[in-house]
């Protein structure tokens, strides 16, 4: 059957929320068929006659299924991107190694390139730029209580330093701690 | 909208403090607060008030509505009325939440205080439910007035009854153009992979 | 309009150089003053707006460089204050809350950017230097936006293909916003009459303070003058 294979990845992106590894293998196996569709088209082009459009409808399917295909690739492409994208906005600029590991270099490549149109956006606001994706939260007090649940090792902020081990407590500028805790390194203990 | 964001909003508003500190008035890019005399009860946004409460350089006072007689009234107010009635504040949750949680040692009679506010919200609330199912069940409109309803209450009905009303204006036009929308473009695609995938 | 400092920055007495006519944004002039606050709280309704919008609001970059000038400021007067001043901690928690304003709008307006990207780019294109909805550096970023998903698409994908079904037009992946969503407004003044059109048309009239679930559609204009406020 046509775009059983393409239907698979986009199947595949509803299995979760993350970005799985690449999958390149289907991912190639649709290419290959829309380029058999093709070929299979440019051939049966020519036997179309006046007395014989029987073949008309044949190569119909085939161009509704290359069509089909095509979407599902871009689709497919579209939303590991997207993905990528909400990575970007709560992780940061540094993509960690278990979704690194899954992409293919295009797709690493894209990374690279949003992350500098995003930096070039963000020197535009005011005179020296502001980091938009740094207050997530509304600010509720200036210091907030937290617990490190990964050891991350030395913070430094406003000529302070503390030593972040695993299962030790701290009371931090709320400002430091926020893309700690998005990376996963602390929790918020609340009162 | 998160309700950390409407207790965001909420904290604007303004509380009587006593400082336990002198200071003349501060320019805030909000505007001026102060001056600040020890021991003389002044004006400050909540979120102000917090903020020196955690530093204790404050006690914070009641509102004028905290005190259990006049929210018993409310409660009655409530019961009596098939409409919502108005409330002293329109952050009236989320600033008593705040509120007589920070100042619970400083705000006389807080329990009280707290259980009343806590009856005033679940009768709201059932209210709220049930004028929210009868409204869409009317299918008359899809517009509502809604006066006297709180922040933190519109945003407890923002996830749902918007969504509802979008879709049945959608069924609603569907039925009467009754054109097809077979040609939509890959953008729906994209959008809705979740039939892409049951197709 | 021009930003006053009168409620601005910290108090004048506490500094040798109190360097408050720096912080005197000079907006274009307009008949009325804006004070600090004004300002601050025109940015809360812009963002306010801009969250519960469903398309993109016109920008307001004037108002949003003026209050970054603001927080600038603020910062630096607060630096030259002795430690353990009690103001230190006020203006540092309210510079985090305005911060917090300008990057959830800013945000959501990136946002929209990168979903409604080309109609947006298509629309502005439309209009006159002044009446564009994204700033200059939106533009640009919606532009490179789609730059880079078409060179994603054409590496991985339809450089693969055969030439004749390799083509790919933006427009396939164009959005337009939905605006018969419905919102949550307010009337900042009374408005006698609003007209929802559709299968349910009505007429209804706002009543300043009244508070009201309807179409966007029917009050994008008066969102957008200032008349309504989206909550």
């Amino acid at each position: 059957m046509f775009c059983r294979d393409a239907v698979k990845l986009v199947a595949e992106l509803n299995q979760t929320e993350d970005i799985k590894p690449f999958n390149e293998a289907v991912f190639r196996q649709v290419l290959e068929e829309v380029q058999s569709l093709f070929e299979e088209n440019s051939k049966d082009v020519n036997t179309i006659t006046e007395d014989n459009t029987a073949p008309k409808n044949t190569l119909l399917v085939r161009h509704y299924a290359m069509n089909r295909n095509k979407r599902c690739l871009l689709t497919y492409l579209f939303h590991r991107m997207r993905r990528l994208r909400q990575a970007r906005w709560e992780l940061g600029s540094i993509i960690p190694p278990e979704i690194s590991k899954n992409l293919i270099k295009p797709e690493a490549q894209w990374f690279h390139n949003y992350n500098k149109s995003l930096a070039t956006y963000m020197r535009t606001i005011g005179e020296d730029g502001l980091n938009i994706l740094n207050d997530i939260q509304p600010p509720k007090s200036l210091y907030i209580e937290v617990r490190c649940i990964q050891d991350y090792g030395r913070l430094e902020f406003d000529g302070q330093s503390v030593m972040l081990k695993k299962n030790t407590y701290h009371l931090l500028p709320r400002s430091e701690c926020e893309s700690l805790i998005r990376q996963g390194y602390l929790e918020h203990v609340s009162s | 909208m998160e309700p950390s964001e409407v207790e965001f909003l909420g904290e604007k508003k303004m509380v009587s403090i006593v400082p336990h500190f002198s200071s003349g008035i501060i320019h805030l890019i909000s505007g001026p607060v102060g001056p600040f005399r020890a021991n003389l009860p002044v004006k400050v946004p909540i979120w102000l008030a917090l903020n020196l409460k955690q530093q204790q350089k404050c006690r914070i006072l009641a509102q004028d509505w905290m005190d259990t007689e006049n929210l018993n009234e409310l409660i009655e107010k409530e019961k009596g009325e098939k409409l919502f009635t108005e409330m002293p504040s329109d952050h009236f949750m989320d600033e008593a939440q705040m509120l007589l949680t920070a100042g619970a040692d400083d705000i006389p009679d807080v329990d009280n205080i707290r259980t009343a506010v806590k009856d005033i919200w679940d009768l709201r609330n059932a209210k709220l439910r049930s004028s929210v199912i009868a409204f869409v069940k009317n299918q008359g409109s899809t517009y509502a007035k809604l006066d006297h309803l709180t922040a933190m209450e519109i945003n407890s009905i923002r996830s749902l009854l918007p969504e509802t009303l979008n879709v049945m204006l959608q069924i609603e036009e569907s039925g009467k153009s009754s054109t097809s929308t077979e040609s939509q473009q890959f953008s729906s695609t994209l959008d809705t992979t979740h039939s892409q995938n049951q197709s | 309009m021009d930003v006053s400092n009168d409620s601005n920055g910290l108090d004048n007495s506490a500094f040798e150089n109190g360097g408050l006519n720096d912080a005197e944004a000079e907006f274009e002039s307009d008949e009325e003053e804006l004070t600090s606050d004004k300002a601050l709280q025109v940015l809360e309704s812009a963002w306010l707006n801009e969250k519960f919008a469903p398309e993109l609001l016109p920008h307001q970059q004037l108002l949003v460089e003026c209050m970054v000038q603001q927080i600038k400021h603020m910062e630096e007067n607060v630096q030259r204050l002795t430690k353990g001043d009690i103001r230190i901690n006020i203006h540092t928690m309210e510079i985090c809350r305005i911060r917090f304003i300008i990057s959830s709008y800013l945000r959501k307006r990136l946002d929209k950017i990168e979903e409604f990207a080309v109609h947006l780019l298509k629309e502005d294109a439309r209009r006159s230097p002044d009446e564009k909805y994204m700033t200059t550096a939106e533009a640009q970023f919606a532009r490179d936006y789609l730059t880079n998903i078409e060179k994603l698409f054409e590496t991985v994908a339809l450089q693969h293909m055969p030439q004749r079904c390799a083509n790919f037009d933006l427009d396939a992946i164009s959005m337009e916003p939905n605006l018969k969503k419905h919102v949550f407004a307010r009337a900042n003044k009374d408005i006698p009459t609003i007209l929802i059109s559709g299968v349910h048309e009505m007429e209804v009239s706002f009543a300043k303070g009244s508070q009201h679930i309807i179409q966007y559609s029917a009050i994008a204009h008066l969102v957008k003058d200032g008349s309504v406020q989206l909550i």
